[in-house]
Formats: structure tokens, sequence, C-alpha cells
């Protein structure tokens, strides 16, 4: 596996949502939707606290990555070109790797609408936008070395929908948890918080990457 | 292609000796818990609860690190044993994870006032509960016995990370969880000698009964592994 690879798979995939981005379109009308409703659930005065939001940002964007990333592996499945893609050159782990780096671009722009509509329905007051911003990149990068992986583990299964949230949800924890912090330390002015959040993010990113890479060429069949 | 064979194996020679080491570890312990030992000065008699609850935790902790390496020796081997060990010792993790909550949450009622806390170490625990009901469903909805030891075992690897989370939340976050009394980085033990025997001797007791019920629960899945490959055969 090398860059390159890594590199074709994850246009590959931009090229698949560009044609078809049913994906995408799926993720933003359901984080839209979702950052709607919770707030008004919870009422927009207590929504439009910063750790409330953010937390209400934040659980949207997991539920939000589980489409996108699920998607992704429907396309192949329904177009049957699951062996195909297994054969491309790189290996497996370049098709972790690609399609890692791939839904994390996608979720980018998920992320900048679901953010744009908090901060504007709950006219949200952001302290530090800088850092804001590191800490949505930090967490935005946090979330598809996890999806990948389980997503790719529960791809054959039968109830696989129900399956992956009830999977990938526990583990992502500590990330929702960060992410959350973090946001909130950003927007009420906590420059250190903030930056130590994200440093977590980053981490747990790296390490789901390195455990994605080595054992996942395994879990695709 | 997968291949199994159920036969007796020194594991199972030795199982007779486990169960009545466990049975007279168990005894023992709870001698030395119930009344050997004394009270806690601010908990009074409640601190019993916790012997338990701290084995019962222990044992958590060691059946999934099982998991995590038994896991690794699938992937590598491809070994069906392996994938015996490693669902056998998550069944008995699961099991021992739900009696820690439980057990907590008895002994929280009178020490905190609340059956629930949100506490750091009270919902890592409940979350390393959930994770590992996850592991036994996946595994619960594939029929083909290598790919699901797969994926299987490819979980249990990933699911080994929550494990130091757990221990070591109450030094991370802020917390009513008392922080590690016995598993502390300095490998000094805070607590009352006889406080700490007593505990040593149930988290001994509880190993045994692990022995003891792995090598009940290895033998079954290994029979049933043989009965499907005779079936497929």
């Amino acid at each position: 596996m090398t860059l390159r690879h890594i590199r074709i798979i994850a246009a590959r995939e931009a090229l698949a949502e560009r044609g078809q981005p049913d994906g995408l379109v799926s993720a933003v009308t359901f984080i839209a939707t979702l950052i709607l409703v919770e707030s008004l659930a919870v009422g927009p005065l207590a929504a439009s606290q910063p750790a409330v939001a953010a937390a209400l940002f934040w659980i949207a964007m997991a539920f939000a990555a589980i489409i996108v990333t699920s998607r992704s592996f429907e396309r192949e499945l329904e177009d049957d070109a699951l062996g195909a893609v297994l054969a491309l050159p790189g290996g497996r782990d370049a098709i972790y790797g690609g399609k890692v780096v791939a839904l994390a671009a996608l979720l980018a722009l998920v992320a900048a609408v679901g953010g744009g509509l908090s901060l504007v329905l709950l006219s949200l007051d952001v302290a530090l936008p800088g850092h804001l911003l590191t800490v949505a990149a930090a967490g935005v990068l946090s979330l598809p070395p996890v999806m990948v992986l389980f997503v790719a583990l529960a791809l054959r299964l039968r109830s696989r929908g129900t399956l992956v949230p009830i999977l990938v949800l526990p583990v992502l924890v500590p990330q929702l948890v960060a992410a959350t912090n973090g946001t909130a330390a950003a927007m009420s002015g906590d420059t250190a918080g903030a930056l130590g959040w994200a440093g977590l993010l980053v981490a747990f990113a790296l390490v789901y990457s390195v455990l994605g890479l080595t054992i996942v060429p395994a879990a695709l069949e | 292609m997968i291949s199994t064979t159920a036969k007796t194996t020194s594991a199972l020679r030795a199982r007779p000796f486990l169960g009545a080491a466990s049975v007279v570890a168990l005894f023992t312990a709870l001698w030395m818990a119930l009344v050997w030992s004394p009270p806690d000065a601010a908990m009074g008699n409640v601190v019993r609860i916790l012997y338990v609850h701290v084995a019962n935790a222990w044992l958590a902790y060691l059946a999934f690190i099982v998991v995590f390496v038994a896991s690794v020796a699938y992937l590598w081997t491809k070994r069906p044993v392996f994938d015996a060990i490693a669902v056998s010792s998550a069944e008995i993790g699961v099991l021992f994870t739900g009696l820690t909550l439980v057990l907590g949450s008895i002994w929280a009622e009178p020490t905190w006032g609340v059956w629930w806390s949100w506490e750091p170490r009270v919902i890592t625990t409940a979350v390393m509960f959930a994770m590992y009901v996850g592991y036994l469903l996946i595994r619960n909805l594939s029929d083909d016995l290598e790919r699901r030891a797969t994926r299987a075992a490819i979980l249990g690897i990933v699911l080994v990370v929550d494990v130091p989370i757990v221990h070591l939340s109450v030094t991370w976050m802020n917390a009513l969880h008392q922080l590690p009394s016995v598993l502390r980085p300095d490998l000094a033990p805070t607590l009352d000698p006889s406080m700490l025997a007593a505990l040593i001797a149930m988290t001994i007791a509880f190993t045994f009964l692990y022995a003891y019920l792995m090598t009940a629960r290895v033998d079954i899945e290994r029979r049933r592994q043989a009965r499907i490959m005779a079936a497929r055969a």
C-alpha cells in the first residue's frame, strides 16, 4: 500500500459520490433535521448553552457519519462491485485508507452545514472561532477510522443497519465526549481546554487509523 | 476451510481440580471478607460488598484481555480453539461486568445516596458492557464459522481499548468513584493490610472460578464447532 493507492481509492469514492450523491444528501438532510428536532425537544434556550449545543451537534454528526459510511459500502454491494474494489491495486489496507480519507472530506462538508445551521438557528456566540475550527477538524478526523472499521465488519451481516450503531456508538463515546468538551471550550473562550481536547481527538484518530490499517484487511470479504 | 475436533485436553482434565479449588478459595475468601477483616471506619460493614465488587471488576478486565489475546492468536493461526476461547471469555466477561455494575449500584446507594451516578468509572464500565454485548451479538448474526470467527477476532482486538479507559477514567477525570487502591501506578496499595489480604484472597478465588468456567465453556464451544463441521461435511 502506498499513498498513491490511497489517493486512487479516495478519488474513486469522491467520483462515486459526485455521480450519485445520495450518501452526502442523506447525511446533510439528516443532520439538519436532527439538529432542529433536538433543539426543539430540549428547548431553544437550553439548546443554545455551549455544552448542550456542542453535544447535540456531535451526536448528530455521529449518526450522519454512520449514514455516509454505510452508504459508501452499500453502493458497492448494490452494484455488485465489491469484488472489483477488492481487486484494486494497493491491497485491502489501501481501501481502508482511501475510504477513511474520502469519508473525512465528506464529513467535513456535513459538519460545515450542520455547524453553520447550529450557529444560525441557536444564535450561538463563538469566543474562539479558530479553535472551534481546529476542534471541528479534529472531531471530523476522529470519526471515519472507527466508522469504516465497523461498517466493514458488519458488511455482509443481516440486520447490519441496526448492528452498526449498536457497535459503533459505545466505541465513539470517548471521541464524542472529547469533541463536545472541546467545542464547548472553544465557544466559551477556554483556549487550553479546546486545544487539549483537539489533541485527544487527533490521538484517537491516529490510534484507530493504525488499528484499522493493521486489521481491517482481514475484515473485508 | 476451518477444521476442528473435540478432544480431551489437559485443561479438561484439570476442570474438577479447578472446581474444587474455586469452592475452597471462595469459602476462604468469603470468611476473610465477612468475618476476619474489620469494618471500614467510614463505610462500616458496607465495605464488604467491595471485596466482591472489585473481584468481579478484576475478572471482567481479565476476561476481556483474554478475548484480546485469543483474538490476536486466532487471526495469526486461524485455529478454531482460539475462537472458542475468545467467545467463552467474552461471555464470562459480560456476565461479570454486569455483576460489577449491579454490585457497584448496591454499594453506591448507602454510600453515595444514589443507585446510579453519572461518573466516569460507572459510565465507562457500562459502555464496556454494551460493547461486549455487541461483540456477542455480531457473533450470532453469521452462520459461517470462519467469517464469524474473523469478525469477532477483529472486534475483540478493537474493543480492548476500553479496558484501560475504564481503569484510568478515575485518574483522568474528576470523579466521585474512589481512585485505584490496588492497581496503582506507584505499586503501593492504599488499603489496610487485613482488607488488602481479604481482597487478594477474593481476587484469587474469582480467578480460579474464571479458570473453571473457561474450561467448561470452551469445552461446550469446541463440541459445538465439531457438530457444525460434522453437519457441513
